[in-house]
């Protein structure tokens, strides 16, 4: 079974969030453009990838799992990236910036199960 | 609030202390995850197929309850959070051995899933280590019990 590539695009997004935000943290840095950017860029991905989803919808393909359910995730991991930007302008310190790599690897896995319930299996 | 400043204690004077700043920000990100993810699961399943295994999805209601008392009781500063985050953090660490154990005696009792089943093992035992570093975290910083 091909990969989705929209999956394989919010992966990369999320895995360079990721490496840049624990970057920052390791260098001691508090949350910083780069970082508080690359969080906001997942948000923009899971806007897209909601979109996206809607318009495969009306193009007549079909989420093979509950619906309720993959919209139940993208909702949910919509608010995440905002309440951990929120955090890391609250507080500046370097841990704000491992707060921030959070939300790329929570996104991750939820990726991953809304890549499952769209195709209806089983990755790996 | 009136807090008795103790020279011995930098971080008794002004709020956040020392149990919610630094890394005590991560361990509150985690149970802000866990209260989401939980809570999200639990709504699901109850809104959805709640008749198919009732006291599976109340017990995931449950935790996420927990979750939640826990990330706010770990989030504030003072004695009353601190009470508050060791009782939460308690019946967790409680809830993720009560539920795994039974599951293993009787796997028949509940059908399906919950949050805490299989020592957490649906969420790569993070249900179950989170409890562990938590206990360890606020045991560290129980000055925290006396302001």
């Amino acid at each position: 079974m091909a990969v989705d590539p929209l999956f394989l695009v919010g992966s990369l997004v999320c895995l360079v969030s990721v490496v840049l935000c624990i970057g920052a943290a390791v260098l001691k840095q508090g949350p910083n453009d780069l970082t508080i950017l690359s969080a906001a860029a997942v948000e923009l991905f899971l806007l897209v990838y909601g979109a996206a989803s809607l318009l495969r919808l009306a193009g007549g393909q079909g989420i093979a799992g509950a619906a309720w359910e993959f919209w139940g995730y993208l909702l949910t991991a919509l608010i995440i990236p905002v309440g951990a930007v929120w955090w890391s302008l609250m507080d500046r310190s370097r841990w704000s910036n491992i707060v921030l790599s959070a939300v790329g690897i929570t996104v991750f896995v939820m990726l991953f199960r809304m890549e499952q319930i769209w195709d209806g299996a089983t990755l790996l | 609030m009136n807090r008795s400043s103790n020279s011995n204690d930098p971080g008794a004077v002004s709020p956040p202390s020392g149990r919610n700043a630094g890394p005590g920000r991560l361990l509150v990100a985690v149970y802000a995850i866990f209260a989401l993810a939980a809570t999200a699961r639990a709504a699901f399943q109850i809104l959805t197929k709640f008749d198919h295994a009732p006291i599976a999805y109340l017990l995931s209601a449950f935790a996420a309850v927990v979750y939640i008392v826990a990330t706010v009781g770990l989030a504030r500063s003072g004695a009353t959070a601190y009470r508050v985050s060791v009782a939460a953090v308690g019946v967790e660490m409680a809830g993720v051995l009560a539920v795994g154990i039974f599951g293993l005696i009787d796997p028949a009792a509940l059908p399906d899933d919950t949050v805490w089943s299989g020592f957490g093992s649906g969420y790569g035992y993070v249900p179950l280590v989170l409890p562990i570093i938590g206990l360890w975290w606020l045991y560290r910083h129980r000055a925290d019990a006396r302001r």
